[in-house]
């Protein structure tokens, strides 16, 4: 009888598929750590035949990647030695009892059989997992398993058929940690080492300045907009507006050009209508009109619907999101794709939601001859399916975000499977004085999917009356108005979301974590949209400042990391984002040292992450994308010490005199 | 043998509506070459005209200028046959508001309108329709300043749009109008009825445009604090 090791990437996992693999399994406790359990049941592999299986699990990366030690104290070396300073891979100090129990289990396993999330970061942990193991037996076979959803046939699917560990995604991994660790440790001491007696201090507590590389691009966009919402000059336009009744009913045309900036050049331009007299119909046209059913669901997607309709934050929607994956409610949330694969049975998934008593039945009715397959979109990460339930899970199972995201996921799913809504859009066109004006009107004919998804709106507008080309009537009332124009509004959440997304800053999983990091650096605050006093975030100091690891997978799910368990706290509505003092004061003085490559753009960043998507596909390799990107931050990094005053005015421009003499 | 020249330039330069004085057309005579081909000195003499200032260059006869009541403010409608020559002094963008084209300067200044460097600052939003309006490239309508042969100053609308008639154009670039209807003192102008004869002063050009910036941040807030009040 074969003998297997199994690990999953969290806790959860690991029980949720050996229960679906074991049916009543064992659960044994390791020694020295509560939270990992080791799962015993038999289990008939097709490729294995009958085996006995231990199912386990790790909590994110276990290895942990720092400078050696002559080079880790603040004042060891300068800070541009932390581009080429050796750097060594150990197990991290609290993932010891982790790996001791992967040792002890692969010695008496033959096969290893890795469970960890399919994307890269589990691709790399999966590496990390295997080299464990291999240390302790060499002679373990080692298989992984590709799954996107802990639905039980699903798992069962994958059991049957396990794969190789994709080494080219393991690698872009191990050049984002490599990169992360030396440019946010270089920059980070260099900034705060010439900066730092310039804030105000805080008790005893010295400020650390953190650099990230996609912390300060995503930095960037906030202070860009808030300057120029504080830059912002109001200006006067002027219009013209033409009314007429026909038929009882007053119709309100509106001016092709909107408005102008001039009011004489109006002036004159109403005066010509009016001397015009009558108005001449140019153009009606009906013709049938439909609003698209949504795409399938992509991470960013979720991200940016969540932070507008489900009052969270985008980090607190993923966090649920993974709860309901974990537990087997949805498929995997942290996926690019926007099209359905032809072979899934979406109409099953369908069917599992007709129980419900507010969208079953528009289930039913899907189920009963109004399915339609899904729109394409143009993404497929080729790993994930778009985001969709997967089983059925009454809400009184649920906490209030649990209920808000499940609902939405459901809602969006049916909504996809459904058929756009149906109307008759009519245009009007009249030429008056040699202007043209026009009206829209919008009859809503079929709601279809907007009935399950109240995310959409689309209304009917007043009913137009019966124009014919040619004809000519005299307008009822010609107005002249003016109006001013408005300062834009502080970036809200969904837009800065948006805003990486369209730059390339960050991918689509770790967008809400570097969100959520500058607000604990306190470089931005946010606050709900349109309200007034800042929200409390008091950022606590966190561990590990200062080496800029940008994001490990500790606070991924699982217990690993205890900080994802508190949100920002309810938050009500959209969130917009102010920059604070020192935020505004680091981008303007990196502006200030050279545009072209400031660390507040997203070129370079958006570079490396074209080249990890490179790795992945082969394309290149992870030492040449590393000395690559090594090289071009170096260059900055130099011109910022030449420079270093330019930052230092900004500083003092916006922080002001604090403990200064 | 230079009269014959001055005749046959002469004539040219009549042809294209344009009647330059005698003491520009002969100090370009006598900086000509003899052996130049007649061809090559019309052109030449007709690209150096239109890089002068008309008002100095110009001997214009009557139809070629504005009427001197051109600027009486009562009058609704009238139409001036012309053809009228005359140079573009100002141009602006009345479509836009005056600090979006501000910002629209600043982003180039920081290098984001670069190929490769591009910034998205802006995304398209079903939901709210964006706070912000889209940096749309100067699409008019414009407003312009032009100067006749006599200095006589005059404002302009080109609605319809006429190709070639932006805020890239050259400042002291040339125009041939006719059939114009001048409203309330102001010409509109239309692409059947302006010929662009080309040409620019160059320090003109060189200081509207180094000016571009400060002048539509100061109007901008002019007009914001005229309509505040």
């Amino acid at each position: 009888m074969a003998r297997i090791l199994c690990v999953a990437e969290k806790p959860s996992i690991a029980k949720a598929v050996a229960n679906h693999l074991g049916g009543q399994v064992r659960a044994e406790n390791v020694r020295g750590i509560q939270w990992v359990k080791n799962y015993k049941f038999d289990y008939d592999f097709q490729r294995w035949g009958q085996s006995s299986v231990t199912f386990t699990c790790v909590a994110g990366h276990i290895q942990a990647q720092d400078f050696q030690d002559r080079y880790r104290k603040w004042h060891s070396c300068p800070p541009s030695d932390l581009f080429d300073a050796p750097i060594v891979t150990q197990i991290a100090e609290d993932k010891k009892v982790v790996a001791s129990n992967i040792e002890a289990q692969a010695r008496y396993n033959t096969i290893l059989f890795i469970w960890t999330d399919c994307d890269r970061e589990g691709e790399h942990i999966g590496t990390e997992i295997r080299d464990i193991a291999l240390k302790a037996n060499p002679n373990m076979q080692v298989w992984r398993a590709r799954f996107s959803n802990i639905e039980r046939a699903h798992i069962i699917q994958a059991a049957r058929t396990p794969i190789q560990l994709d080494e080219a995604q393991a690698n872009a991994v191990s050049a984002r940690i490599e990169l992360d660790l030396r440019l946010g440790a270089a920059f980070t001491r260099m900034q705060t080492l010439s900066l730092q007696q310039m804030l105000p201090q805080q008790g005893e507590q010295k400020k650390v300045i953190s650099y990230g590389s996609c912390q300060f691009p995503t930095l960037g966009f906030v202070v860009d907009r808030y300057l120029r919402v504080r830059n912002f000059v109001p200006e006067p336009f002027w219009y013209i507006r033409v009314g007429h009744e026909k038929d009882g009913i007053n119709v309100k045309f509106s001016w092709r050009r909107g408005h102008l900036f001039d009011r004489m050049a109006v002036i004159i331009i109403y005066e010509r209508c009016l001397l015009s007299k009558h108005a001449k119909v140019t153009k009606t046209q009906k013709k049938p009109t439909k609003k698209w059913k949504p795409l399938p669901l992509t991470t960013v997607e979720l991200q940016k619907m969540g932070s507008r309709f489900l009052r969270m934050t985008s980090q607190e929607v993923m966090k649920v999101a993974e709860d309901l994956y974990t537990k087997g409610w949805i498929s995997y949330p942290r996926t690019e794709t926007d099209q359905f694969d032809k072979d899934m049975d979406l109409r099953k998934m369908v069917e599992r939601q007709e129980q419900d008593n507010r969208w079953g039945a528009f289930a039913t009715g899907l189920m009963n001859g109004g399915f339609n397959q899904p729109r394409n979109g143009r993404n497929n990460d080729k790993a994930h399916p778009p985001i969709h339930p997967v089983n059925y899970v009454n809400p009184s199972q649920l906490n209030d975000n649990e209920k808000r995201v499940y609902e939405f996921v459901v809602r969006r799913f049916l909504a996809c499977c459904s058929e756009d809504a149906v109307g008759e859009a009519t245009d009007i066109e009249i030429d008056y004085g040699g202007e043209d004006f026009h009206v829209h009107g919008l009859t809503v004919i079929e709601r279809n999917y907007l009935d399950v998804y109240p995310y959409d709106k689309w209304e009917s507008s007043q009913n137009l009356p019966r124009y014919t080309v040619g004809e000519m009537f005299e307008p009822k009332e010609a107005t002249m108005c003016d109006g001013q124009t408005t300062a834009p509004g502080y970036l809200t959440e969904p837009e800065l979301i948006a805003l990486m997304d369209a730059n390339g800053i960050g991918t689509d999983a770790t967008m809400a974590e570097h969100i959520a990091k500058i607000k604990e650096r306190e470089y931005v605050v946010a606050r709900p949209k349109g309200g007034g006093g800042g929200a409390g975030h008091q950022g606590a100091a966190e561990r590990g400042v200062g080496r800029g690891r940008g994001r490990g997978r500790g606070g991924r799910g699982g217990r690993g990391g205890a900080a994802a368990q508190n949100g920002a706290g309810g938050t009500g509505g959209v969130q917009e984002f102010i920059p604070t003092t020192l935020g505004v004061a680091l981008i303007e003085g990196y502006d200030n040292v050279g545009f072209e490559t400031s660390l507040s753009k997203p070129f370079l960043r958006k570079e490396m992450e074209v080249q990890m998507r490179a790795i992945c596909e082969g394309r290149s390799t992870r030492r040449d994308v590393v000395q690559q990107n090594l090289e071009q931050y170096r260059a900055v990094f130099l011109r910022t010490q030449q420079q270093i005053n330019v930052l230092k005015d900004a500083i003092r421009k916006y922080v002001g005199g604090a403990n200064q003499g | 043998m230079a009269n014959n020249l001055t005749a046959e330039l002469t004539q040219h330069l009549n042809s294209r509506h344009l009647y330059p004085a005698a003491a520009w057309l002969q100090s370009f005579v006598s900086g000509t070459r003899p052996n130049t081909p007649l061809p090559a000195l019309k052109q030449t003499a007709l690209f150096r005209l239109l890089a002068t200032d008309l008002t100095t260059s110009l001997q214009p006869p009557s139809h070629t200028v504005f009427p001197q009541d051109v600027l009486n403010p009562r009058t609704q409608t009238r139409i001036i046959a012309g053809p009228i020559v005359c140079q573009v002094l100002d141009i602006e963008d009345i479509g836009l508001s005056r600090w979006a084209q501000v910002e629209q300067i600043e982003a180039k200044e920081r290098g984001e309108t670069t190929k490769g460097r591009e910034i998205v600052r802006v995304v398209e939003d079903e939901h709210d329709g964006g706070t912000v309006a889209p940096a749309v490239h100067s699409r008019g309508p414009f407003k312009l300043l032009l100067q006749d042969a006599k200095g006589a100053k005059i404002y302009a609308i080109d609605l319809r749009g006429i190709q070639g008639v932006n805020t890239d154009m050259a400042m002291g670039a040339k125009l041939l109008l006719r059939n114009t209807d001048v409203r309330r003192a102001v010409a509109m102008i239309e692409p059947a009825n302006v010929q662009i004869l080309g040409g620019k002063m160059d320090a003109l050009d060189k200081a509207w445009r180094e000016g571009k910036k400060e002048r539509l941040m100061n109007a901008a807030k002019i007009s914001g604090e005229a309509g505040n009040g």
